[in-house]
């Protein structure tokens, strides 16, 4: 895998440790539910299944 | 359930285990076995007891504060692909077989410092594993329905057998090899398979919860939202809560580093560094998943049964309420699977660091030295063996006297902020060179101790007596002194707010102590390799620095006590023939040094296997600065070498294009003087006939006036051939130099190829050779006829001529592919050679077939079809796969 490329993942996780932490995270932490799931926990779930998905790409696009 | 159907459950459970554990050792090769899903698998062990039930306690009692356990390893993950892969490389290369040992070889191979992390990770894991023994018995209690009775005796205690049956399977498939630093590939098969169980029944009961149970997740939401304090289990409370958010996240973030059972399987466990493209998507969506419906079976817990039973137990209670004892049991099977993974993986790598760090170190050395190989062996083996059964029957006695009061996540807390104590030699001895192992003990003494005084004493002291005067108004009464509210700061949870103490000293300390103070060489030699490991993995052994007097036999004899002689032997025979050094040298160099201390690591680990060696060698001080003017020279000597060998690459591949443009301009060389033989000959042989004709008509004077008539038409006729060769030839060159302008029109393929056609008919005719052309239909498009006509010509004389007389048969097709006009020549005659294919439309190329016989025509035909099909925008080739003759296309585009 290329330098660039390992940066990518460096820079989602950053971006990760930035906004799951205060305060970025106060953002989400609003009353409310989406399908049931209040909505603190459905942002935060969405965020994580979103690095999940990006670190996927990723790794399938540039990992040699 | 009754008591003995649960257990004889439990046992054939196991039995299971110790069979797949029995596969896999035995398959230890095969790809079902090594793979990235396996290792991805391996690493949920972070998944334990905790998890499984723990979280659910915490989301029915306290809220969201569950959740930063699992997004620290979820921030982790993407940086693995450098923080994790550096560590990978470096174990790999100097074979390392436990955290003490990776942390205790950066600083040099510090003893010390080693024996202080093995002290350090089992306060912190012991405790743990207990906690994992807790969460068994309670569960066993809950499903045998058991509240009333209590155990009296150890032995009567169903958990201790437990217990003692993972340490078996611990000891069983953990040693069966001296080096510690082998794989275990059967204990980690084992773990994924579990992680996969433990998953799956954990959201089979999240799904019978939420929709079976309750309707959905609005259902419970709508009924929880009408309980009081709903909003505190929604929502982070404050700024405060933040901090103590942030500090739960980096604690996590840390332990999915250096929990002992997370690097065992993570880095020690690995064999192939590109598992990680895998796991590092894998591993989040697996805690991701984990995590999904631990809300739901929470407040469905609290719906149900409201504050009187133990939130930590609802996905057990849950099922058993609604008298699904299947379920329960899917359940039970799924926790105790996240409990032997743990244990189990936990209690070996704890066992490899007492024996490798602690026990061999400080005291089995001399009696190493002493004894034979194979009792080594058994020796260390043995040590490894009663480690484990200490440690696990340690963490019985702890959980017996202890742990049964307090909850799972209080106590997993503690655990991981002790392990955190390791992160700042760790993580910052891997990326920065001047870390000293002074620095790295101080910090982590000093880190242990504010932990031991701001969470562990207050907690014991609690658990035990009762009393809270500690807690309440601090040591001796001095108020800044409250261990749960050290210098005032009171607002974050006992784990954050030692875990913010003890880490801030921590670091403190070892950055100044640091740079206050010079590391020695060997040391400094060591952070060198950590740090800088890409440039030095390709020094090898001679990135170690070592001046000296050493034997090669002295060191023999050392690694004779531990490999066996025929290992030993093996082993050095290896590195004299890798460093093409001969077999019989007297004296040992730095690599021989550095060799051998790798291969004796595996066994005793790191900082025995440098005693040892250095207990048989006469090693030289050299000052700090030697050793790095060494190390650059040779990373220079490197990088050199390097250099030149690309160079070198590059000349052979340039005089291997010379060589091959060389043969092909003397290829073509051959080719044009074959070419000129021919012309000559062409030109030659109606020249004779004129001139031989000529003479007769000018000697015989009396000649009858046919006859002479029929000279006459002879030289015609000559002349005719002569001019047609010369038109050729210089019809060539002009194609050739694309001097020749195309008269394009519109033109219909059908009267073109009856043109052509009727060119050669009559030698069609006179060799018995039938053209056929039945196509029906015909295409208007843009070409220039003469010059189509003279390809198609040209096709059908080569076809003519090489086709049996009276038999032959040439058949043209045509059809539109893809907007091009394809036209097939075919023929039935002798075929092309395979050599022929290539070269055929060059010009000057006559076939070597054509060698026995007379060479036909001037080789020039095809090579001017093709100038006019390039000329046409189009292609021509013959095409293969034709056995019964040759088939010739060319396709120009069609508009």
């Amino acid at each position: 895998m290329k330098k660039r490329h390992e940066q990518k993942l460096v820079v989602l996780s950053l971006i990760l440790f930035l906004l799951l932490n205060v305060p970025f995270i106060l953002i989400f932490n609003i009353s409310g539910q989406v399908f049931g799931i209040p909505t603190f926990y459905f942002s935060l779930f969405s965020i994580w299944l979103l690095s999940v998905i990006i670190s996927f790409i990723v790794l399938r696009r540039h990992y040699e | 359930m009754n008591n003995y159907t649960l257990i004889s459950i439990i046992i054939c459970y196991l039995g299971v285990l110790f069979f797949i554990a029995f596969l896999a050792e035995k398959n230890s090769k095969s790809k079902w076995v090594n793979n990235s899903i396996v290792y991805s698998l391996s690493l949920a062990v972070y998944c334990s007891a905790w998890t499984y039930y723990g979280s659910v306690g915490i989301a029915a009692n306290s809220g969201v504060s569950f959740l930063p356990i699992y997004l620290g390893p979820v921030i982790a993950a993407p940086i693995w692909i450098v923080v994790l892969r550096k560590i990978m490389r470096i174990s790999k290369q100097h074979k390392i077989s436990s955290l003490a040992d990776f942390v205790s070889l950066r600083y040099g191979n510090n003893r010390f410092l080693g024996a202080l992390i093995t002290v350090v990770c089992v306060f912190g894991i012991v405790p743990y594993i207990s906690l994992q023994l807790k969460a068994i018995s309670e569960t066993f209690e809950i499903m045998t329905d058991e509240t009333s009775y209590v155990s009296k005796y150890i032995f009567d205690d169903s958990t201790f057998y437990i217990a003692v049956l993972l340490a078996l399977f611990a000891a069983f498939f953990g040693t069966q090899s001296t080096d510690a630093s082998d794989k275990h590939r059967g204990i980690v098969v084992t773990v994924a398979f579990e992680s996969i169980l433990k998953l799956v029944f954990f959201l089979i009961i999240g799904v019978y919860v939420t929709f079976f149970i309750f309707n959905g997740t609005s259902d419970i939401y709508n009924k929880m939202s009408m309980t009081p304090n709903f909003e505190n289990l929604t929502k982070i409370d404050g700024l405060e809560a933040g901090f103590d958010w942030f500090f739960m996240m980096m604690i996590s973030f840390i332990a999915v580093f250096l929990l002992p059972r997370q690097f065992q399987v993570s880095v020690l466990e690995n064999n192939r560094e590109k598992h990680l493209k895998q796991a590092i998507w894998m591993f989040p969506l697996y805690l991701l998943l984990f995590n999904v419906f631990v809300i739901f079976i929470a407040w469905a817990g609290k719906l149900t049964f409201g504050n009187e039973v133990n939130g930590e137990y609802f996905t057990l209670l849950l099922p058993l309420q609604h008298n699904n004892i299947f379920l329960a049991l899917l359940v039970f099977l799924g926790g105790f699977s996240a409990v032997i993974s743990m244990v189990v993986v936990s209690t070996l790598a704890l066992s490899t660091m007492v024996s490798n760090n602690l026990i061999i170190p400080y005291g089995f050395l001399d009696k190493f030295i002493k004894g034979q190989p194979d009792k080594n062996s058994i020796y260390i083996k043995n040590i490894r063996r009663i480690s484990i059964f200490c440690i696990i029957i340690t963490a019985y006695i702890f959980y017996i006297n202890f742990s049964i009061e307090l909850s799972l996540y209080s106590i997993g807390l503690i655990s991981f902020v002790i392990i955190s104590q390791l992160a700042p030699s760790f993580f910052i001895g891997l990326f920065w060179n001047r870390g000293s192992s002074k620095a790295a003990i101080i910090g982590i003494i000093a880190g242990s101790f504010i932990t031991f005084y701001t969470l562990v004493l207050p907690f014991t002291i609690e658990a035990f007596t009762g009393i809270t005067d500690f807690t309440n108004h601090g040591l001796f009464n001095i108020s800044v002194l409250k261990p749960y509210a050290l210098f005032g700061i009171d607002f974050l949870s006992p784990p954050a707010h030692a875990f913010f103490w003890s880490m801030s000293l921590n670091v403190a300390c070892y950055l100044v102590f640091s740079l206050s103070s010079k590391g020695n060489y060997r040391e400094r030699n060591y952070a060198e390799m950590f740090v800088d490991s890409r440039n030095f993995s390709s020094l090898q052994d001679s990135a170690l620095v070592w001046k000296g007097e050493a034997y090669v036999s002295d060191i023999k004899n050392v690694l004779n006590k531990f490999l066996g002689e025929e290992r030993a032997q093996r082993a050095l025979s290896l590195f004299f023939v890798k460093y093409k050094i001969p077999p019989n040298t007297q004296m040992a160099d730095a690599r021989l040094i550095n060799f051998s201390e790798k291969l004796l690591t595996g066994s005793i680990g790191s900082a025995s296997a440098k005693i040892l060696i250095a207990s048989a060698v006469k090693e030289e001080q050299i000052s700090l600065v030697e050793v790095l003017k060494i190390l650059e020279e040779s990373k220079e000597t490197i990088a050199n070498n390097k250099l030149l060998l690309e160079k070198s690459e590059e000349l052979s591949i340039l005089a291997l294009k010379l060589k091959k443009a060389n043969e092909e301009l003397i290829d073509k060389d051959k080719q044009k003087d074959e070419f000129l033989d021919t012309v000559a000959h062409e030109l030659k042989t109606p020249i004779t006939g004129i001139r031989a004709s000529t003479e007769l008509l000018i000697d015989e004077d009396d000649m009858p006036s046919e006859i002479k008539t029929e000279f006459l038409n002879n030289m015609l006729n000559d002349s005719d051939r002569l001019t047609r060769l010369i038109n050729n030839i210089l019809d060539f060159e002009k194609l050739a130099k694309g001097k020749h302008d195309l008269n394009i029109r519109q033109n219909s393929i059908k009267t073109t190829i009856n043109y052509a056609i009727a060119s050669v008919q009559q030698l069609a005719i006179n060799k018995g050779v039938s053209i056929i052309n039945d196509n029906l239909i015909d295409f208007r498009f843009s070409y220039d006829e003469d010059r189509i006509v003279q390809v198609l010509t040209n096709l059908l004389s080569n076809a003519l001529k090489f086709t049996e007389s009276g038999k032959g048969k040439i058949t043209i097709e045509y059809k539109m592919i893809n907007n091009m006009f394809e036209v097939y020549v075919i023929d039935n005659g002798k075929g092309i050679s395979d050599e022929d294919f290539e070269h055929i439309f060059n010009k000057f190329y006559q076939s070597k077939n054509q060698n026995t016989i007379k060479p036909q025509g001037s080789g020039l035909g095809l090579a001017i079809c093709k100038q006019i099909i390039e000329q046409h925008n189009g292609k021509i080739w013959a095409k293969k796969g034709n056995k019964n003759g040759a088939t010739f296309v060319f396709k120009l585009p069609f508009n």
